[in-house]
């Protein structure tokens, strides 16, 4: 027995070390910057490729597989749902050991951002075919592609959009109208009456990785960035945090951990309302139909009256891995299912997938009502509100700076810390890791 | 007991090498080496790879040699400082708490009148074993704020809501108490295997003297068991230092990095945050203070040589019953 324990505590002892050496110690870097391989647009159309993609998006690639692989035969394309909670944790590691990713990747906006500045050489440059689609794509998702000098390494899928999903049945018992709504101070003083009338709080946040900050600071026209210089301390900055503390302060905030938490918390009713993007609607089309007609969207509430009404949270791009070996049919597929009208409209029908392909906005479909929604024109609200979308910086140290903020969010929201200073200290922390110089 | 058999077979073992030497390096050598090559490639070799990139700097995808850079990072990083400190606080409280209930637990074990034995034994020793999701799906059921299990039994005693995973304070709790539920009966079946070697006279005699129930337990059981209990304490420090598990599932180390620890942090900064110069950094950081505490634990006990000895005893002893 104890032979055994004390080989195994040895074992574990190096764990810790193995658990970044493994993915370390095969890195791919280590000389000079490779420069990213340029796709060879001769190539054949033939042979499979696989996708790595998640929930509804792994779901809509599913759906539209067959249609490319009739217009191309002999080909056959793989998609794999890798799930959302660990997709990047995967990905990164492909990335990093230099094996293992498929051919194509689906990669959220701001991460991807991340991974040009840390794995710049890990991924196609597809500037010279996709470069010419520029103009048809939303500006702000297409700059989440590119790099600082312009270079294209990923098309655009979709754009978040964001607004206040509300529970109508929720606002009735609770005698408060959404449309009345204009400022986040409305919206605590709702959700305050909302707790004291029907006991359910305002909205899930997630501590451990909260989109919320972000979503309210984008509003205000930053991101972590301004300039190159760190931001989460600006007095912009400061306000969002505010604005989060007081939820938390007034009893609003169900906190739960992991996206499924999240989702069953909206579908079992605890919260009245969930501010975010307009995917949102593909969950809640998808895994909860039983509540159709018991939601309505409003603009997000501004900062001050008359302010900006929308952000951005998440939208996600395809790029090549520059591990495939088959790049030609990789981009012919990602050609094939976002830079297409009717395909981008059928996965918003189908999957609730909100197009950053222009060209699909001026469909029918998204311009008119929304049987979900009781005849709202709900993707008419979403699009008008896509064009006030600001565009903000990410850098290649997004990720470090992510991090930190969502541990600041908890400091602020769990720990009761004060935001200025607390993010004063974030700010501090991301100029150790980063060598940035932080805003003033 | 050792030497009584480790004595022969080192005998016959010169004996053979004597007479076919070249032979058997080759088939040591086939027995060893797909060890070996595994230990080099998946282990060492890894090790190495860390230990020189806790010295680099990760810039745009390429490496530079930054000497002790990440180093000194860490001695500014407070997130660091605070793992420690949180790691700190479960030395202190959690070791002590669970090696506690394990010694009560195991003299109940041993006691000849329980029946069941086996079954109990599997019972408290199954949780160590416990599959990670199942285990944190069960306890975020059971720690839930509105409407988790715990929180409904302590309403029936009129107690209000305890915010178990989102405030600070009852987030350490809440740790503390999971890691005590998945590995107190592990430490207590490694007790039992101790007190099972405790000779049965020596219980007699002490009832002859008199002693009772708590004096037997002072008086023959705790002193007889010190180097198992010592043994449970450094494998639990070790396993407190490293601990990642517990804190992933429940709180990712919030809230306000409550229950952030070293490994946990490490892996942040290198899946999270995709810094893998200074997760390295830290991870060897940990290395550091697990070996320095052990030889520390050693010393102020100062019988490394006999521990090490009675645990092995320990685990090769008869069931005596």
């Amino acid at each position: 027995m104890s032979m055994r324990t004390s080989r195994r505590s040895v074992l574990r002892a190096g764990i810790g070390a193995l658990a970044v050496a493994v993915t370390g110690g095969c890195a791919t870097g280590g000389g000079a910057k490779k420069p990213a391989k340029s796709l060879n647009a001769q190539a054949q159309v033939t042979g499979s490729i696989t996708v790595w993609s998640w929930d509804v998006a792994a779901k809509a690639l599913k759906r539209l597989a067959p249609a490319f692989e009739q217009q191309h035969p002999g080909v056959k394309v793989n998609v794999v749902d890798i799930g959302y909670d660990n997709a990047y944790d995967k990905i990164t590691i492909g990335l990093k050991s230099g094996a293992g990713l498929p051919d194509v990747l689906q990669v959220e906006g701001q991460k991807m951002q991340s991974y040009i500045g840390t794995f710049p050489s890990g991924f196609y440059d597809l500037s010279t075919l996709a470069g010419p689609l520029k103009s048809q794509f939303n500006a702000a998702a297409w700059a989440t592609g590119t790099d600082a000098g312009g270079k294209v390494y990923a098309l655009p899928w979709d754009i978040g959009p964001c607004g206040v999903f509300c529970r109508t049945d929720i606002f009735q018992q609770a005698g408060v109208d959404p449309g009345s709504i204009q400022t986040w101070d409305d919206y605590i003083a709702a959700g305050v009456q909302i707790k004291a009338r029907t006991g359910k709080k305002l909205l899930v946040v997630d501590p451990t990785g909260d989109s919320t900050f972000p979503m309210l600071l984008q509003q205000e026209g930053q991101g972590y960035f301004v300039d190159g210089k760190i931001a989460v301390s600006t007095p912009a900055a400061v306000k969002a945090m505010t604005v989060m503390k007081e939820l938390n302060d007034k009893g609003l905030v169900d906190y739960e951990k992991g996206w499924d938490a999240l989702v069953s918390s909206n579908k079992d009713g605890n919260v009245a309302t969930a501010p975010t993007a307009v995917w949102w609607s593909g969950t809640l089309t998808d895994e909860m139909p039983e509540l159709k007609g018991k939601f309505s969207v409003i603009p997000l509430p501004a900062f001050t009256s008359g302010g900006v009404r929308t952000s951005n949270n998440g939208g996600s791009l395809l790029n090549i891995s520059s591990q495939s070996k088959n790049s030609a049919t990789a981009w012919a597929f990602i050609q094939f299912v976002l830079a297409n009208s009717d395909n981008q409209v059928s996965m918003l029908k189908n999957e609730g997938i909100f197009p950053a392909f222009v060209p699909a906005l001026s469909d029918p479909y998204i311009t008119g009502p929304q049987d979900y929604y009781g005849g709202q024109t709900t993707f008419k609200t979403f699009a008008d509100l896509a064009k006030d979308i600001a565009p903000v910086e990410y850098t290649g140290d997004y990720s470090k700076a992510s991090d930190l903020v969502t541990t600041a969010t908890s400091a602020v929201m769990q720990g009761g810390k004060d935001p200025k200073s607390t993010l004063d200290s974030t700010a501090q922390q991301i100029a150790a890791a980063t060598n940035r110089q932080i805003a003033q | 007991m050792a030497t009584a058999t480790t004595a022969p077979h080192r005998g016959s073992a010169r004996f053979v090498r004597g007479r076919t030497r070249p032979r058997i390096r080759v088939v040591h050598w086939a027995f060893a080496g797909p060890a070996a090559a595994l230990f080099i490639v998946f282990f060492a070799y890894p090790l190495g790879a860390s230990l020189y990139q806790s010295f680099t700097n990760d810039d745009g995808g390429t490496q530079t040699w930054a000497g002790l850079a990440q180093y000194r990072r860490m001695l500014h990083d407070p997130v660091f400082w605070k793992s420690l400190y949180n790691t700190g606080l479960l030395l202190i409280f959690q070791v002590p708490l669970m090696i506690g209930i394990a010694l009560v637990l195991a003299c109940v074990l041993n006691q000849s009148w329980l029946r069941f034995k086996g079954t109990w034994r599997i019972a408290f020793f199954l949780p160590s074993v416990t599959m990670l999701v199942a285990y944190a799906v069960v306890f975020r059921v059971l720690l839930k704020t509105d409407g988790g299990m715990v929180n409904q039994a302590l309403g029936w005693f009129g107690v209000s809501p305890v915010d178990w995973l989102n405030n600070p304070v009852w987030a350490r709790v809440s740790l503390i108490g999971t890691i005590t539920w998945r590995w107190t009966g592990y430490n207590a079946v490694i007790l039992l295997a101790g007190l099972q070697s405790i000779h049965r006279e020596q219980y007699e005699a002490a009832a002859i003297d008199g002693a009772g129930a708590v004096t037997t337990f002072r008086k023959i059981v705790v002193p007889q068991l010190r180097p198992v209990i010592l043994f449970c304490s450094i494998t639990s420090t070790i396993g407190t230092l490293q601990l990642f598990d517990e804190n992933f599932v429940l709180t990712k180390g919030g809230p306000d990095n409550a229950t952030m620890t070293p490994v946990l942090y490490l892996y942040k900064v290198g899946f999270d945050q995709m810094d893998f110069s200074y997760a390295s950094a830290i991870a060897w950081a940990v290395v550091l203070i697990i070996g320095v505490l052990s030889v520390i634990q050693f010393r102020f006990f100062g019988q490394s040589e006999n521990t090490a000895r009675d645990a092995r005893k320990v685990s090769s002893g008869r069931r005596r019953r």
